[in-house]
């Protein structure tokens, strides 16, 4: 404990130097901008910084190129809230409550609950991070792919037992999600799967492309074929603080989402994206305001930015114990490392305590400017929806086809993008939520990877799935699960629940 | 090459509009370079060829006087991009950092109709920039120290020995392919998405062993977190002198991964030769040196022609491995 401490103290005179200082709120104040727009993501922002950061000491460059990563988390659902538009995976399911939410004329409050979620979460996260980062590593490596699998089989049986409306549509968007994932080159054998010859399918179908397409264009075509009801919702857009029941339902929420965040964004691969789903199931389930999901309750906010905060720090642990990468962000802090000269690795604590710590407790302190950057600016950002349609859509549909070009620029990305925008008007016509969809489509594919690999491992023995007891807990709760749907007295409680 | 000339000709006109739209100045002076230099890296940017690729661009860019832009346009195993650059126009101003991947494997890997380039008719192959070896890394625990406990194992393992690699049809995947033939042992691939997941897997006892690239498996070797059983090397690494080569240990097992500069076929002869004599004197420059010597690259010396006639041998080379390792998309 008085290690930690003096290593925190250690850190915090890194990171407190001005020069440290300066690019900590560089990063989070461009990593909220990018969080904002569109398709925009940390990826391609931190590429096309990189360079910016060579002329930088190692520990600088990485506390700025943090911060545009967990700034990101912040920016992330602004849009996702306002206007219906997940520039992030990990902000899909903000978009389910938090957009209803801004359609009761709660934005003020949807975002407020978000920014202070996320920096509870963050500083839990980072003080995870410091006190048990190597022991936490060790637990997900005790992951073996039949655990990976169950764990998500048990995702995929839950999103679709809480599903609202037909239950029969959204198991048939899981499904559609997950054929969806499945395009693109197979990982055992290096196949081409229904990629119909085109060069550019090879690596699956874009993330973005779908999320943008289905949520965000999809919503546009749709708002265009009402008449502008825009004076109605800015009249209401009101306040910005939360009411006291709000505030009341909103706390055990946060804390929820901070604690499955943490944890589920140590896994390899998972990350921000699982966490934020992960804890909107379990609000869905074990939350006060349950009967109100699916028209604007808090906790579907509140929980899920939480844990994707959360998870954004913890999904640091492999990178700083292992020096291995979960995510595509995280492979860039490698490459940015290397360039500057250090070699990521399971000795990088010792090798390194200035970066480490420095980087820690710079989070601290990026957590607290985004609070101070983000609550005043959230006034700013209700103030556009009252911008026109004429002007905001335009301007929307612009920054999404740069945003979706951005990502390998390439052109193909934004016809797949329209495409997808068709797509999804076609589905909110016909009652069918995209959400469930994007489920699939995340979770599908890493889903049969980690089968296969178990498979492969076992030689064929299917037993390995019940033999190891992480694996075959998830198995017996998943089982649970789907009999409490089969059950008729149980299925008729929970339609009425969720029809309330 | 199998595309249209006429898609070729407009997207050329296209790539030469938007250049002049983004420095302004007419794209069609003389001294090269006129304008900043693109240099397109096949795959998504955080790995092994965009890392080589940002390590020399700076310097590279600073002796030519004009910036070095690098584009990471990833897709159909490095494909994407190097079809782009094929299809540029062959001024100078838009370079592809070719690989084992984008010049060697994947043509011979994915189904034909996707492959809309001629590995080395449609380059002008500029220079070798950096070249490392594999090496094979095995789990602390498990008991593998060199080949002939790693054989041993093998042999005494019913159903093969596992071994991880980072993806289907990568290089190291047919290494392993390879050492089955050569040592006559059943060895058992398991792919992983990316060398990441895979040193987890062996980090973590999943699976015993891997045939890792040596930048991803370096630190990891030096941290001690798991045990290095051969390099796929002629002679050892200087980085890494205690450990064996495969052929010091009996099996003739030498692979390594290239990254180079390539441009459109057709490229002017004084703009190729100015570009091998800038890369090698960044390449001499002591700071680059020791950035790649952190992670096992070694700096490339090959002149233009040289560099040609070894992306040709290369190809040359996996085509037939391709095809044994069963591993050919479509």
């Amino acid at each position: 404990m008085e290690l930690l401490l003096t290593n925190l103290g250690h850190g915090f005179a890194v990171a407190l130097t001005v020069n440290n200082i300066l690019f900590c709120l560089l990063g989070c104040l461009i990593g909220t901008a990018i969080g904002v727009l569109p398709g925009i993501g940390p990826v391609a922002t931190i590429s096309l910084l990189l360079p910016i950061t060579f002329g930088q000491p190692a520990t600088t460059a990485i506390i700025m190129l943090a911060g545009i990563y967990y700034g990101a988390q912040y920016g992330g659902s602004t849009t996702a809230i306002l206007l219906n538009l997940p520039g992030e995976v990990s902000s899909v399911v903000t978009t389910l409550e938090g957009y209803k939410m801004a359609r009761n004329g709660r934005a003020g409050a949807a975002l407020t609950i978000a920014a202070l979620g996320s920096f509870f979460a963050g500083t839990v996260a980072t003080v995870l991070v410091a006190a048990s980062g190597p022991l936490l590593t060790s637990v997900a490596l005790s992951f073996g792919p039949a655990d990976y699998f169950s764990l998500m089989l048990l995702g995929l049986i839950i999103s679709a037992v809480l599903a609202q409306g037909s239950v029969l549509k959204s198991v048939g968007m899981v499904v559609l999600g997950v054929a969806l994932g499945l395009v693109g080159t197979d990982v055992q054998t290096g196949q081409q799967r229904f990629t119909f010859g085109v060069p550019e399918l090879s690596d699956g179908v874009g993330f973005v492309s779908i999320a943008m397409g289905m949520f965000g264009i999809a919503e546009i075509i749709l708002n265009l074929e009402r008449p502008e009801q825009r004076s109605v919702l800015a009249a209401k857009v009101g306040s910005l603080f939360l009411t006291k029941e709000e505030f009341s339902r909103a706390t055990p929420a946060v804390l929820r989402g901070t604690v499955v965040g943490s944890l589920l964004g140590i896994l390899p691969g998972g990350g921000a994206a699982l966490a934020s789903f992960g804890s909107y199931m379990m609000e869905r389930k074990m939350s006060r305001g349950r009967a109100e999901f699916g028209n604007g309750a808090i906790e579907g906010v509140a929980g899920p930015e939480s844990a994707n905060n959360a998870a954004s720090q913890t999904s640091f642990i492999p990178l700083l114990t292992l020096g291995i990468p979960a995510n595509a962000v995280m492979a860039l802090m490698v490459g940015a490392l290397i360039i500057q000269g250090i070699q990521p690795g399971p000795r990088m604590v010792e090798a390194q305590p200035d970066l480490f710590w420095g980087l820690i407790a710079s989070m601290w302190i990026g957590n607290l400017m985004l609070l101070v950057i983000n609550l005043p600016m959230i006034g700013m950002w209700v103030k556009l929806l009252q911008v026109p349609y004429k002007y905001l859509y335009p301007s929307i549909l612009v920054f999404c086809a740069i945003g979706v070009y951005s990502l390998s620029n390439n052109v193909f990305d934004v016809y797949q993008t329209v495409l997808f925008g068709f797509v999804g008007y076609i589905f909110s016509k016909l009652k069918m939520e995209p959400a469930p969809l994007l489920i699939g489509f995340v979770l599908g594919p890493m889903m049969e990877e980690h089968l296969r690999r178990a498979m492969l491992l076992s030689r064929g023995d299917v037993m390995v799935f019940v033999e190891r007891p992480i694996s075959a807990s998830m198995l017996a709760i998943a089982a649970a699960a789907m009999i409490a749907m089969l059950l008729p007295s149980l299925r008729k409680g929970k339609d009425k629940a969720l029809a309330e | 090459m199998r595309f249209k000339a006429g898609t070729v000709r407009r997207r050329g006109v296209i790539a030469g509009l938007s250049a002049i739209a983004m420095v302004g100045a007419p794209a069609f002076a003389q001294a090269w370079p006129s304008q900043p230099i693109r240099l397109i890296v096949p795959f998504a940017p955080g790995g092994t060829t965009d890392l080589v690729a940002r390590l020399i661009a700076q310097g590279l860019g600073e002796r030519l006087g004009q910036p070095v832009i690098i584009e990471n346009r990833a897709g159909a195993g490095a494909m994407v991009g190097s079809e782009f650059v094929a299809r540029a126009a062959p001024d100078g101003h838009t370079l592809v950092m070719s690989n084992i991947a984008s010049h060697a494997i994947s043509p011979s890997l994915y189904p034909a109709n996707t492959v809309r380039y001629d590995a080395v008719r449609d380059f002008t192959h500029v220079a070798l920039v950096t070249s490392n070896p594999s090496v094979w890394v095995a789990h602390r625990g498990a008991g593998i120290t060199d080949l002939a406990t790693l054989r041993a194992r093998a042999t005494a393992a019913p159903q093969g020995l596992d071994v991880a690699s980072s993806g289907a049809g990568s290089s190291n995947h047919l290494l392993i392919v390879q050492l089955a033939q050569l040592a006559g042992i059943d060895l058992h691939h398991v792919p992983f998405r990316g060398a990441g997941p895979a040193m987890t897997a062996v980090i973590a006892g999943q699976v015993p062993l891997m045939s890792d690239s040596l930048p991803s498996a370096a630190a990891h070797i030096r941290g001690g977190s798991v045990r290095a059983i051969a390099m796929c090397s002629a002679e050892r690494h200087p980085s890494f002198p205690e450990v064996a080569t495969f052929r010091e240990q009996g099996v003739d097992l030498v692979c390594d991964s290239w990254f180079g500069l390539s441009g459109p076929a057709g490229l002017p002869a004084a703009i190729v030769a100015k570009l091998n004599a800038e890369v090698r004197a960044v390449l001499a420059t002591a700071d680059v040196r020791a950035r790649y010597a952190e992670f096992g690259g070694t700096p490339g010396t090959l002149d233009a022609a040289g560099f040609t006639r070894f992306v040709a041998e290369e190809f040359a080379r996996w085509a037939p491995v391709v095809r044994a390792s069963g591993a050919e998309a479509g």
